[in-house]
């Protein structure tokens, strides 16, 4: 018998032995297995997101200790086209997490990038670059209020040293949204650092060497080479940090609550001030998933974004 | 003459008896009771409320544990323990903004369904009868059931710099107009701002400081809410000239940033002699004298929020309401109503304004404390209590809350003027209460 015949028949053996199992074929037998997870998952996520579904449809009132749940249709979702603070929570948003992240983009990048072309001292600046990053959102909330402040914060105390008036900057319409962004940028553009800086030292060196033989300058080897080689991790940073600029909370909640007037006002906030303080579950339910629906709009276009760039590249 | 004295079995088991009884006998809020959980907020208050419990619990041995939340927080653990099979709360802290969605929901147990025999001490401030409810007519009037003790009589009240009035010569103001010339005569910014007011959007924020303003002025929100007149009269000409003065205040004697201010920041002014006068919750009085955290101690003064002439004082009541929840165990509810038993009678009260506290008991401001220099608040609180407005009988007022704050504050900031702030608001407030079928209707606009 050669050697070929023996290992076909082992293998035909083994093939044979697994789907003698004592629950029949092996089909059934990966089911089986797997339903546990497959059950777990169904209750922890998609189970609550379908009570949000139906309840979005529903209104929920409470008497005698008890809830009545009465059909509404879709008079819920109709009402968020005349909710004005809904309204005022979309766009900002979307001002929010674009400027936001455009801004954390641009940083992390040039800091990630130049971070790479240091020798010595790198363990250092990665350590002093990624701070923001682990301090917890209520102390970058209780540092920027008082950074911000009117009467005794920082900022305005170094304009007052060049002879300049203090200003409002979280109490102003002009300048809370503001003020918020660069909060945010502060906080994860670290976030975007570490990425970037991952990914451009996954980078063949062989490229870089070979540019610098043709005699290629540092901006011509960022632009040419660096550049599109990291459009992957690009889209896949901008992507992640999208959807999670898109779900801001707490610094909006911390700085501004949502104020002056909806200057400051993001659809989270408007979430938990229906949801939450008004006590409007299906309403409330009715946002959450308008919401949910628009980062998995997001989140589709920014894959489908990466696709293109990715075969582009 | 020696006389024997003999015990026979049935003196002794007697006397036993006796003994036992008089050894147990204590009055009925020192009964030793299963221990209870108190949801309460982290307020200026607190700590008086937590040293009237710490003298609760050393008087009778029972035990109360505490639950402390910030205030939006203390509401959310509340509707999910009320709303649970089972709830992990025995009594409610509830605040003015939400008590009647408590009892309309049917989650607080009214207190003489627990005991019968429960009788509010008639010296208990009833604050607007808050502390009742009548579920057919859906509304806190006298007529019906007891829910719940006051425990912080809370009203706001103007603070302002004595020392400052005395140079000037001045006298407490008891008019906007005489708030207003004062404000402006002490505004120096950015050394001492005349008046700082609280404009932030929050939970129960620039609303509530606005209502001294809108009652004082003869304004409101609704035509007659104990007769069910929900009709909106927000934007009245006497809700127009209140939100004009409050901004033409804020912009012209007061801080730049009224927009942004929250209560921490008003009484920070205060506290840091920055600010002549400040219109604020009375909780805060005892931060005024604490060498620790203020710069002026023994300087600042109180008096009845201002109204105009002709119109008494009409502080908008932010009280805190103790209720027992519906789906706690009979023992435990039974403690509770032991703890509320101690907790309105005097002596308790008078811990808790020796604590710093604000008293819910009439009597402790006959009591010589109130003469006393550090609790000089007392009358003027005493005075101004009666003429409190309860600013709300429906179960749904978070939702008009939550629209009176983004309207005040938009008018504040200025993103739009006060009669469109008013129009608006009075517009949204009037399909709130069509949507929950209440007796509604609008006024002639502005």
């Amino acid at each position: 018998m050669s050697t070929a015949s023996v290992v076909t028949q082992t293998a035909e053996q083994a093939a044979s032995q697994r789907s003698v199992t004592p629950l029949g074929d092996d089909r059934l037998w990966r089911w089986l297995t797997f339903s546990p997870a497959l059950a777990l998952m169904l209750v922890l996520s998609v189970l609550p997101l379908a009570n949000l579904f139906v309840s979005s449809f529903q209104d929920i009132t409470w008497s005698g200790g008890a809830s009545t749940r009465s059909f509404v249709g879709l008079s819920h979702y109709a009402a968020l086209g005349s909710d004005a603070l809904f309204h005022a929570g979309i766009r900002n948003t979307f001002i929010f997490a674009f400027c936001a992240v455009a801004g954390q983009m641009i940083l992390g990048l040039g800091l990630a990038v130049l971070c790479s072309r240091v020798t010595r001292g790198r363990v250092i600046y990665r350590a002093v670059f990624i701070l923001p990053i682990l301090i917890p959102g209520i102390v970058i909330g209780a540092i920027w209020k008082l950074l911000l402040n009117y009467d005794f914060g920082l900022i305005n105390q170094g304009l007052a040293l060049l002879s300049i008036a203090p200003h409002d900057w979280l109490g102003s319409s002009e300048t809370a949204l503001l003020s918020v962004i660069v909060v945010d940028i502060w906080h994860w553009t670290p976030f975007c650092f570490l990425l970037f800086l991952a990914g451009l030292e996954s980078l063949p060196q062989d490229i870089f060497e070979a540019a610098k033989v043709d005699g290629a300058s540092s901006w011509q080897e960022f632009r040419l080479i660096t550049l599109p080689l990291m459009v992957p991790t690009i889209v896949v940073t901008f992507a992640f940090r999208l959807v999670l600029a898109f779900k801001v909370f707490d610094e909006v909640y911390l700085l501004t609550s949502g104020g002056p007037g909806t200057a400051t006002e993001v659809v989270s906030f408007t979430l938990y001030q229906r949801f939450f303080t008004e006590d409007r579950i299906g309403y409330g339910s009715a946002i959450s998933v308008a919401v949910i629906f628009i980062v998995s709009l997001l989140l589709v276009m920014a894959i489908s974004a990466r696709r293109r760039l990715g075969s582009t590249s | 003459m020696t006389g024997t004295f003999r015990i026979n079995r049935r003196h002794a088991l007697a006397g036993m008896g006796a003994a036992a009884l008089s050894t147990s006998w204590r009055p009925l809020w020192a009964q030793s009771v299963a221990p209870i959980t108190i949801v309460i907020n982290q307020s200026p208050w607190f700590e008086s409320f937590r040293r009237t419990v710490e003298q609760y619990e050393a008087e009778t041995g029972n035990r109360v544990e505490l639950d402390v939340n910030p205030f939006a927080g203390s509401l959310e653990k509340q509707r999910n323990s009320v709303r649970a099979a089972s709830g992990q709360y025995d009594i409610l802290i509830m605040n003015s903004g939400w008590f009647t969605e408590m009892y309309a929901g049917g989650f607080v147990t009214p207190i003489t369904d627990i005991d019968p025999s429960f009788q509010l001490d008639p010296e208990v401030y009833t604050l607007g009868d808050t502390v009742y409810y009548n579920a057919e007519k859906r509304t806190v009037t006298a007529d019906g059931k007891l829910m719940s003790i006051p425990v912080s009589p809370l009203i706001p009240m103007l603070y302002y710099r004595g020392d400052l009035y005395a140079e000037a010569g001045l006298q407490a103001p008891k008019t906007f107009a005489e708030l207003e010339e004062n404000a402006r005569r002490f505004h120096e910014p950015p050394r001492r701002y005349g008046i700082v007011q609280r404009g932030a959007r929050g939970p129960h924020t620039v609303a509530y400081d606005f209502y001294p303003y809108l009652y004082g002025h003869g304004g409101g929100i609704f035509r007659d809410q104990s007769s069910g007149d929900y009709t909106v009269t927000l934007n009245s000409p006497e809700g127009r000239e209140a939100l004009e003065y409050y901004i033409r205040l804020a912009r012209e004697a007061g801080h730049p940033k009224t927009a942004a201010m929250d209560q921490a920041e008003v009484i920070q002014a205060m506290v840091t002699d920055n600010t002549a006068h400040i219109m604020m919750v009375i909780a805060a009085w005892s931060q005024m004298d604490d060498p620790n955290k203020s710069a002026v101690v023994d300087k600042v003064e109180w008096a009845p929020p201002p109204s105009l002439p002709g119109l008494p004082t009409a502080p908008g009541l932010g009280h805190w309401l103790a209720g027992i929840a519906h789906n706690v165990p009979d023992d435990r509810k039974r403690a509770a109503v032991e703890f509320l038993r101690w907790f309105q009678t005097k002596e308790a009260q008078l811990v808790t304004a020796e604590a710093g506290g604000i008293p819910v008991h009439a009597a402790v401001y006959r009591e010589p404390i109130a003469e006393e220099r550090r609790y000089r608040w007392m009358k003027p609180l005493a005075e101004a209590l009666p003429h409190a407005v309860n600013i709300y009988q429906f179960p749904e007022a978070s939702e008009v809350i939550a629209v009176l704050e983004l309207g005040l504050n938009r008018a504040i900031a200025g993103e739009i003027t006060a009669v469109d702030a008013l129009n608006g608001m009075a517009d949204e407030i009037h399909a709130i209460m069509a949507k929950h079928q209440y007796n509604t209707g609008q006024i002639e606009r502005l």
